[in-house]
């Protein structure tokens, strides 16, 4: 209703307030779009930093502010280490391996071969299913008594007695890296083949025309029109990686030996488990800053290419 | 809070309501008007005038439980029972959602405006919730006498500071489920203690009788507190001291215990190395396909076994107590739920009453006979229905006696986190002595 009133009142009244209310009309309709971000996004992110400087305790009932007190203790505790740097060490590992990956099924996408469609479609049912799924199934597929991939490598030889790839220190974070690469790469499959596509074919044929190889159409050609979506599909998926919980969560609860525990599922247990809401939230807005960080980074180095390429 | 005392505790339905009534009396001989000006003074007080359609209303929060039927209808057959309360159940998610249940009741009990009046919790949010003065204490509801006809154990966990902060409900333990097959062709006795155990699945191993001699659950989770409890104490030991206010785990009797726990893996190997990522289920499946001679678990455990649709070893399976270190005297892990009473209810008689009644044995039978829960009164174990329609409880009975219950403390949710991790750390490396002394020495810093 207020809306229409201003329309009909700036038809009538010339000038200045015409103007005025043509530079209003933008935010006006911004408006509703900031308010729900605001409640829902911006109010819960300054809470949480603010609590992170309180003891707040839903069990102790304290809610005292208690300045950098939880960040000085945050800097001391080897467990937020230990879960520090096993969540970087998770998504360096498998943001890269899955770009490449990713890469190679998106060259081989972008060729034309019988039954194309069907396999893109295809290709993506591991990134629709749930997260609880894809680790109940890595779960027996690499279960330690009875799991395939045990009994494929001991009957090739490549192993003489059962793993226990999740019950091991050794082995547990790198199969849960696994899984991720699994579940992931054909999210980036898909979003690199987007990108290879946006490539002019006719630069392609030209080059091919002048003699190029694949191999030197691909390196001078593709990748360096391709590298902005890298670099976006990069910051996505480290983004994203830097907050697994449900694959660590279900396949070993951050065991054995605290060898797979990340932030999330650090966070999850001090702010739901011991409802410590003033620490935990220290731990969670630590999380936010690495996070920030990580897409500073990625941010440079996109600014950087696009200077280069343009 | 004192005229309830006055009041019979089992004021069964006869007509009017009796409670109130009398409280009525009460009120006019203490000089007000009879009639209206009674009916203000009464209603001013927060009471309820007695007229069987105003009936009070309260709430119960808890878990859902379901066999048979459900908890709803069990608040149901409660408000048909008699005439002065209406519960209004609301429920919260299963018992395997265990950290949401106990978020929800966190969140209303904080809010101390009385809802929901009665609720049921896990035995170990008990010290928690007591200690935040959430809890109403029940000692003058249910006076000692009244208490010796639970599980000692049960009564113990429901116990803090010296008060009775719950009333128990149902119970679970950790049990030693075998082999009778088994059994009989390698030495014919139950083993008692952990040795005897270990040589008898070894050899049963050795025979090619058995994949496994021995599942228990070593993931770094809850059940991981909830085995080490019960093969420490096995062994005389601890994890808190008896006053509760430091740790004792890495004292020699706990320190043994978890490096048997150890060596089944490595020395004995009756164990397998999974048992390192297992938690209930997947150590439940390979007992019931028949591959394991012996296992820990919970009781839930025992349907499936004797279900020929999910079990290989009908009929050869059987529960016992769990063996014991030579000197020590078998323990079992509690689990199970107990019963509160908000401290904030505005509706104490009548949440009391509820209470009464759903701790009842008769409620307790019903739980027993449509839920598959198992009784916190051994009086039950009885009864020649459960008998008939549950057998396996009543082997049971013995499993419930000893239970123990795990550290109670206010602090347990940060103490059984870093036992998950400090135990873990043990069981893999073998550095159980060090470990262990530095689960002490964190103890120490959140009990202390």
């Amino acid at each position: 209703m207020a809306v229409t009133m201003t329309v009909a009142v700036s038809e009538q009244t010339p000038g200045k307030s015409r103007a005025l209310s043509s530079a209003l009309w933008p935010w006006l309709l911004l408006l509703p779009a900031f308010l729900s971000l605001a409640s829902v996004s911006f109010y819960p992110i300054v809470n949480g930093v603010y609590l992170s400087f309180t003891n707040r305790s839903l069990i102790t009932q304290d809610n005292d502010f208690v300045s950098i007190a939880n960040y000085v203790q945050l800097l001391a505790d080897p467990p937020f280490w230990n879960a520090w740097w096993h969540t970087i060490w998770f998504t360096l590992i498998s943001t890269l391996l899955e770009t490449f990956i990713g890469l190679a099924m998106a060259l081989i996408l972008c060729e034309t071969f019988a039954g194309r469609g069907m396999v893109r479609a295809a290709m993506l049912v591991p990134w629709a299913m749930p997260t609880v799924v894809t680790s109940k199934m890595f779960g027996w597929l690499f279960d330690g008594q009875h799991g395939i991939i045990n009994f494929i490598l001991l009957h090739t030889g490549l192993i003489d007695q059962n793993v226990n790839w999740y019950g091991s220190p050794d082995t547990a974070l790198t199969t849960i890296i696994l899984a991720d690469v699994w579940k992931t790469t054909p999210f980036m499959a898909l979003l690199l083949l987007t990108g290879l596509q946006t490539v002019p074919k006719s630069l392609i044929e030209a080059a091919r025309m002048d003699g190029a190889r694949a191999w030197t159409i691909f390196w001078h050609v593709r990748l360096p029109l391709l590298m902005p979506t890298l670099l976006i599909a990069g910051l996505f998926r480290a983004l994203d990686a830097f907050r697994v919980f449900d694959l660590v969560y279900v396949l070993t609860g951050g065991g054995p030996a605290d060898s797979t525990e990340t932030l999330s599922t650090l966070s999850y247990k001090v702010l739901f488990s011991t409802l410590q809401f003033g620490y935990g939230s220290a731990v969670t807005t630590a999380m936010f800053l690495t996070e920030g960080l990580i897409a500073i980074g990625f941010c440079i180095f996109l600014v950087r290419q696009i200077r280069r390429t343009t | 809070m004192t005229d309830i005392k006055k009041t019979p505790a089992h004021s069964t339905s006869a007509g009017q309501s009796i409670m109130l009534d009398r409280r009525q009396l009460l009120l006019g001989a203490a000089g007000a008007a009879i009639g209206t000006a009674t009916l203000g003074v009464a209603s001013g007080l927060g009471i309820r005038p007695a007229r069987a359609a105003d009936r009070t209303e309260i709430s119960f929060a808890s878990a859902s439980f379901f066999g048979k039927e459900g908890l709803g209808d069990l608040v149901k057959a409660f408000n048909e029972s008699q005439s002065r309360i209406t519960v209004k159940f609301i429920e919260l998610p299963p018992p395997s959602s265990s950290t949401e249940v106990y978020q929800g009741l966190v969140q209303q009990l904080a809010r101390r405006n009385g809802t929901p009046d009665v609720f049921s919790q896990d035995v170990i949010w008990i010290a928690g919730f007591a200690s935040a003065g959430w809890a109403l204490p029940l000692d003058e509801y249910f006076p000692k006498d009244k208490r010796s006809d639970y599980f000692p154990g049960t009564v113990a966990a429901c116990t803090y500071g010296g008060k009775l902060t719950a009333l128990p409900w149902f119970v679970d333990s950790g049990m030693f489920y075998y082999r009778k097959d088994l059994v009989e062709k390698h030495g014919g006795k139950v083993p008692e203690t952990w040795a005897d155990m270990a040589t008898m699945a070894a050899e049963a191993q050795k025979a090619g009788d058995a994949k496994f001699g021995y599942l228990w659950q070593g993931k770094q989770a809850e059940v991981l507190v909830c085995d080490a409890v019960e093969i420490i104490a096995s062994n005389g030991g601890s994890i808190l001291s008896a006053d509760g206010k430091s740790s004792v785990i890495g004292d020699d009797a706990a320190v043994a215990a978890i490096q048997f726990l150890y060596d089944t893996i490595n020395k004995t190997k009756i164990s397998p190395q999974s048992v390192l990522s297992w938690d209930e289920e997947p150590s439940r499946q390979p007992f019931t396909s028949g591959e394991a001679m012996f296992m820990r678990n919970w009781s839930y455990v025992y349907p499936i076994a004797q279900d020929p649709k999910a079990s290989h070893v009908v009929d050869k399976v059987a529960v016992a107590p769990l063996p014991h270190f030579a000197g020590g005297k078998s323990s079992a892990c509690l689990g199970g739920y107990q019963l509160g009473v908000n401290a904030n209810s505005k509706k104490r008689e009548a949440a009391i009453e509820f209470l009464t009644w759903m701790s009842s044995p008769e409620t307790q039978t019903r739980l027993a006979l449509n839920f598959g829960l198992a009784p916190s009164r051994p009086a039950i174990f009885q009864d020649a229905k459960l008998k008939a329609e549950q057998p396996f409880m009543a082997s049971l009975q013995n499993v419930f006696t000893g239970a123990t219950p795990r550290p109670i403390t206010p602090q347990y949710a940060k103490v059984t986190l870093a036992l998950q991790s400090s135990i873990s750390k043990a069981l893999v490396s073998g550095n159980v002595k060090a470990e262990l002394q530095a689960a002490a020495a964190h103890i120490n810093k959140i009990v202390g």
